[in-house]
């Protein structure tokens, strides 16, 4: 306690200097946290996007990155009998094409995604306004359109849509399908310029005029809680070994290996010359304090305060700069953490759901302990001056002087 | 078809698992020849002359042996960095037999892209516009128009640049500190020279050339620190992603942006610093 208080004095007769201090630790430790959330943040984001679909295993015909590479054929067969694998809930097939809307002839066509999906299998995206698609095939087709697409085209819960199939070389000749909105929806994947419209697997059929349409893109797969996701990747892979069927699990770790470890190496660097500035800022304040103040601890240790006391309030002095100045950082931080996140989600492509930065206890237990370490490491060279200071000689020279 | 035009790039992916070595030497110039890229040499310990078999299929069904004629290193791709280069590039006519669905009788017709090579560059926008007003279903687009890939490297240099200004906010405040306590120091230094009768804004002078001695020094280390670990970073990430990519770049006009960032900075620090010791009282100064 009395080194505690020792340390506080120092700051306090020393206002101005331990403000500037804590401002330039708050600034750094702003940084350092950021960018510890920035090392895993695109993951756990990535990992809770595929979550919230609500299916756990994907099969696909090959590991080409997905809508890249080959589709599986007879898809519907196949989805029927994933689905009697034991340890599978639900299997959702996934046809992605592309079309056009059918609009005026002097205005350009709005490219779109439509996405053809079985109605009665629960649904991957979230209905927002209105109503899913509907099990039954009605005198139209339904869809239901995401949100920046219904807003870019003023479209509404029953508002009729035209659209053209892109889905070959034959397209051309493919006659436009006209469609009923019938809800608006938020779908996990959709960038924020994305146009999404879903349908149907009929529909599909229907906009491309595939002769040899019963191809899907993906089998989504829903596993049941006894066998688990791992489990049920298993099951599958035993039953098709020429599939490629990879769990939430293990394409959130692929993706944190390849494509999000630019970001993971960037924070790892970042972190380290933070952490070494902080280092170098603390330890530079610290020692010119105490070469200013080495008459006055001198004094201090002639009228009897111990060696280890003062050594001690230099310690102390250290880990009150950094901890105010931590404490400061984390809602600076946040507020960065927006910004930067702002910045880096306007990257082409990107799901308007993910995030950089994302919040994680792990996080701030690591940066309490870095800067906890950084605080110590920058005290050790000041509490060695104090330690090793010779009384008399000091105090003669300060006479002198 | 020319040959030379012809050759397709393509993701070994596309052909999973199904490239295998084959130590087969008869007949092996009778085989279509490919190009394998380093990376996929390197993976599968692959060799010049070596027999694949390449199929479209997972599965390797309808397998195709291909010779190869030789080892590319691709061409770095900032895009695509992060990704493992496994790739091989076969001529138009044998890819077009490997991948083509027998059920799209156009299929063994489509390409995805045609390059052109213009005699002279700048008539590209004409180009692409007179291409697209003749043949409407078709996009046409000069190589050095903005598209997605240029928008990335927008966003990351506007990322950078974020740091950038949060780093030189953190390094001011730390060199404000600094010149508060080294102008503190010289606290009877100054007190003297008043006494003496130099004015303040003469020794508000000399600080001020001092502080502009100070960032110019701390400026050039940090340049020729940067320029001495521009290799080090560089092939560390070169290492660590197998690419030949340059990642890092000390520039002249980043040395330039570095110094006009560093100097006015420094200089104020050093003014503040002093300033709020000058005004002082000259017997506060010298404590009396």
């Amino acid at each position: 306690v009395p080194a505690i208080r020792f340390a506080w004095l120092s700051l306090v007769r020393q206002p101005a200097r331990s403000l500037l201090g804590i401002l330039g630790v708050a600034a750094i430790g702003a940084l350092l946290f950021d960018m510890l959330l920035l090392s895993r943040g695109l993951v756990l984001s990535f990992g809770d996007l595929l979550e919230r679909s609500g299916f756990d295993v994907r099969v696909l015909p090959s590991d080409a990155p997905p809508f890249t590479g080959p589709r599986l054929t007879r898809a519907t067969a196949l989805a029927t009998e994933i689905g009697a694998i034991r340890g599978i809930e639900a299997v959702l097939q996934l046809r992605v094409r592309d079309a056009e809307v059918v609009l005026n002839l002097q205005e350009s066509a709005p490219p779109v995604h439509f996405i053809g999906a079985d109605p009665r299998v629960r649904s991957m995206w979230t209905m927002v306004e209105g109503q899913d698609l509907p099990d039954t095939t009605g005198t139209t087709s339904v869809v239901v359109v995401n949100r920046q697409f219904a807003k870019r085209l003023g479209l509404a819960v029953g508002s009729e849509l035209s659209l053209h199939g892109r889905c070959s070389n034959a397209s051309d000749v493919v006659v436009p399908v006209r469609f009923t909105v019938g809800g608006i929806a938020d779908f996990p994947f959709d960038s924020v310029t994305v146009s999404t419209v879903a349908g149907t697997l009929a529909d599909v059929d229907t906009l491309c005029a595939e002769e040899n349409g019963d191809r899907a893109d993906m089998l989504l797969v829903r596993s049941t809680p006894q066998a688990g996701a791992l489990g049920a990747a298993a099951a599958i892979r035993a039953s098709y070994p020429e599939l490629h069927v990879v769990t939430n699990e293990e394409l959130v770790e692929r993706f944190s290996r390849v494509e999000f470890s630019y970001f993971r190496q960037i924070s790892a660097v970042l972190v380290t010359v933070t952490l070494f500035f902080g280092f170098l800022l603390i330890a530079v304040l610290l020692t010119v304090s105490v070469n200013q103040r080495l008459a006055e601890i001198a004094a201090l240790r002639a009228v009897g305060l111990s060696r280890s006391r003062v050594t001690a309030g230099v310690l102390w002095e250290s880990i009150m700069l950094v901890s105010i100045g931590g404490m400061l950082a984390l809602p600076l931080a946040a507020a960065l953490s927006v910004w930067l996140d702002a910045i880096l989600r306007t990257l082409p492509g990107l799901p308007a759901q993910l995030h950089f930065f994302v919040f994680e206890p792990r996080a701030l237990v690591l940066y309490i302990v870095l800067l906890a370490v950084a605080s110590i490491a920058a005290a050790v060279y000041p509490m060695r001056l104090v330690s090793v200071l010779p009384i008399a000689a000091t105090l003669r020279r300060e006479v002198v002087s | 078809m020319h040959r030379a035009r012809s050759w397709l790039l393509l993701a070994l992916a596309l052909f999973a698992v199904s490239a295998t070595a084959s130590s087969q030497s008869q007949n092996t110039a009778q085989q279509p020849s490919i190009l394998i890229s380093r990376q996929l040499a390197d993976s599968h310990g692959l060799r010049i002359g070596d027999i694949v078999q390449l199929s479209a299929d997972r599965s390797g069904n309808k397998a195709r042996p291909f010779r190869i004629a030789g080892v590319y290193e691709p061409t770095p791709d900032p895009m695509r960095f992060a990704q493992q280069r496994l790739e091989t590039r076969l001529h138009l006519p044998d890819l077009l037999t490997l991948t083509a669905d027998p059920s799209d009788p156009s299929a063994a017709e489509s390409i995805t892209s045609i390059n052109v090579a213009l005699t002279k560059q700048s008539d590209a926008d004409a180009f692409s516009r007179d291409v697209m007003a003749r043949l409407p279903t078709l996009r046409a687009r000069p190589t050095n128009a903005p598209d997605e890939r240029t928008t990335t490297f927008v966003v990351v240099e506007r990322f950078h640049l974020a740091i950038a200004i949060v780093t030189v906010v953190g390094s001011a405040v730390f060199l404000l500190a600094l010149m508060v306590m080294l102008v503190d120091e010289r606290r009877g230094t100054a007190g003297t020279l008043r006494l003496l009768g130099f004015t303040r804004q003469r020794i508000l002078i000399q600080v001020l050339a001092e502080g502009a001695l100070i960032t110019v020094a701390g400026a050039v280390t940090g340049i020729l620190f940067a320029f001495a670990t521009e290799d080090v970073f560089n092939r560390f990430f070169q290492w660590r992603y197998d690419t030949t990519l340059i990642f890092l770049r000390v520039t002249p006009s980043v040395v330039w942006r570095s110094l006009l960032m560093a100097l006015p900075l420094g200089i104020a620090a050093s003014l503040i610093a002093s300033w709020t010791l000058l005004r002082q009282q000259i017997l506060a100064l010298v404590r009396r």
